[in-house]
């Protein structure tokens, strides 16, 4: 697919980024994929470059690859362009750290004491990462929405309705 | 621990008078069951009747909704996701059914798009209308309040009779809609709901908008600047209160949102008059797209796409890949990022709520300084919908 707008943008950001691989989706639709060690100055650049408005940070584990992968959506007002920054970086635990991005888009905050609470991704640099957020403190620390999270281990420990679940049974739809 | 002491220099620092330094701040728990709040809480630190620091405190609500996504067929994910936000269900649905439409790479038939524009507008209409009602009793002024219930009852009821159900509807799914329209009578009703409450704007004015009280209520508090919105994320009718005329149907338009002439409203006060007034603006454009789309009519054709893949919907499955699709909701940006792996279901959908950006740190910070009366009214003027906070 080809939008020249879409082109040129990509062009003038991969000239201040040549680490970065960028592709036009579709019609207003951007997608760069950056090594992980870059992501600051990364956004800094697309910040420049008329991206002022972060919509939000998304997180898929890929649990196959042994990785995480972190989405940063921007958002071009004036053109209405939308581009994806996509970041893998390992889904251990103690080695799933990124550096924070706050300084530049004050909105990351929230979104990454999200991505923490849920997928264990520390943050490094932002002060309140330990804060409670969503989940009450029993949860803290399990991280549901990874993939190997036991939802029904978690279930039948937190309700103590056992009975209603058959241990044969290997698939539930909840 | 935080001394009393720092607290008043920080709420020195923010432009606040003080009461004199003996007196005690104290702690107050601003809900999650405070009437004015709507189930979000929010923990004040006071001084007299000021409000010295707030910090938001979501998770009442929380439900697991993406994360139980992940276990459910496709289809099925409609009828859980559609309630994040209960005043505008029908946006979690557009926006789940647009990003799958974009992975799958559906082109979805012209008149399931025709109707999907008419249900997401009468979906704003009616949420406006619930957020006079809010603010309506939040000002005391009780009759508005009740009179935009009725009228948006008479939304709630041609719902019912297009898609089965009166708040959750179940009605836009990938590849269009779920049936077709009733029929001739059900649009003439919707025409002469749409005249009758244009008829009865001019009421509101009087009562709530152009209201010595609203103004003595609503100005100077909560002012947030262009540079500071922009910032934290802000969107929607809050961006636009502060002078930045960013809307998603115009700038990145969807659906028949192209073939429309709208205009989208701006202030540049950017405080909680100038957020009420700019909904209000809108309110009036809504009922006005309706209208075109009305006078457009219904194009001939399917209502949904034909695809011998939807004769089983357990076993559907969508191609690898991911997409992100956003609409604009009468809370702000409304986006739903979707990543498929190829199974039948989704590996993850990510749902990104508008008030997530302005229900957390903008309203801790645009609270210091205000009292305790006024919370509610910049809660209400922020439009905050706990439920996109805690998906």
């Amino acid at each position: 697919m080809t939008w020249e707008i879409g082109e040129e943008i990509i062009k003038k950001i991969l000239e201040k980024a040549p680490y970065a691989e960028g592709k036009v989706r579709r019609e207003r639709r951007l997608e760069f994929k950056i090594p992980a060690e870059r992501i600051r100055e990364f956004l800094m650049i697309m910040k420049e470059n008329g991206f002022p408005l972060m919509l939000q940070i998304s997180a898929v584990d890929w649990i196959k690859e042994g990785e995480i992968e972190l989405v940063y959506h921007l958002m071009n007002i004036e053109l209405g362009t939308h581009a994806m920054v996509k970041v893998r970086i390992p889904r251990d635990l103690d080695k799933a750290k990124m550096p924070t991005v706050r300084d530049i888009y004050p909105a990351a905050e929230t979104y990454e004491r999200d991505v923490h609470d849920f997928f264990g991704v520390y943050f490094e640099g932002n002060d309140k990462m330990e804060m409670p957020w969503i989940l009450d403190d029993p949860e803290r620390g399990l991280y549901p929405h990874r993939k190997d999270f036991d939802m029904l281990g978690y279930v039948k420990k937190k309700y103590k309705i056992l009975d209603r679940f058959d241990e044969n049974k290997d698939k539930y739809v909840i | 621990m935080v001394t009393q002491e720092e607290l008043i220099r920080e709420a020195r620092e923010n432009g606040m008078e003080l009461y004199p330094i003996e007196k005690d701040t104290y702690e107050l728990f601003f809900g999650p069951q405070h009437m004015a709040t709507e189930n979000f809480s929010i923990i004040l630190k006071m001084d007299g009747n000021r409000v010295v620091k707030a910090i938001a405190n979501p998770g009442f609500l929380h439900r697991g909704f993406e994360k139980l996504a992940e276990f459910r067929p496709w289809y099925t994910n409609i009828a859980l996701l559609l309630r994040i936000c209960v005043p505008e269900a029908d946006v979690p649905e557009a926006i789940y059914s647009m990003a799958v439409d974009e992975i799958i790479g559906w082109e979805v038939p012209e008149r399931a798009q025709w109707i999907r524009t008419v249900v997401l507008e009468m979906a704003r209409v009616s949420a406006y209308l619930f957020w006079i009602m809010g603010l309506s009793f939040k000002l005391g002024v009780y009759t508005a309040g009740q009179w935009a219930a009725a009228y948006r009852e008479r939304f709630m009821r041609l719902f019912e009779e297009l898609t089965g159900g009166r708040v959750y509807h179940i009605y836009t799914i990938p590849g269009g809609v779920r049936r077709d329209i009733p029929g001739d009578k059900w649009l003439r009703q919707l025409k002469d709901t749409v005249e009758y409450i244009k008829s009865k704007l001019p009421d509101f004015d009087n009562l709530v908008f152009e209201n010595y009280i609203t103004y003595k209520r609503m100005e100077g508090i909560g002012v947030m600047d262009r540079k500071f919105a922009l910032a934290e994320g802000v969107t929607g009718p809050n961006l636009r209160a502060t002078g930045v005329a960013y809307d998603v149907r115009k700038d990145d338009p969807y659906l028949l949102y192209p073939e429309l002439d709208f205009e989208v409203p701006t202030l540049k006060e950017g405080d909680a008059l100038a957020r009420a007034l700019v909904r209000r603006y809108e309110l009036e454009q809504d009922l006005y797209i309706l209208e075109q789309l009305l006078e457009m009519g219904p194009p001939s054709g399917p209502y949904k796409v034909e695809d011998p893949r939807l004769k089983n919907l357990p076993r559907f499955k969508v191609p690898a890949g991911d997409a992100f699709a956003h609409v604009e909701s009468t809370k702000g940006d409304f986006g739903a990022y979707v990543v498929s792996d190829g199974g039948n279901k989704p590996y993850r959908v990510h749902v990104r709520g508008p008030s997530i950006a302005h229900g957390i740190r903008v309203l801790e910070q645009l609270l210091v300084g205000a009292r305790i009366a006024d919370v509610p009214v910049i809660l209400m003027s922020l439009d905050n919908c706990p439920p996109d906070i805690d998906r």
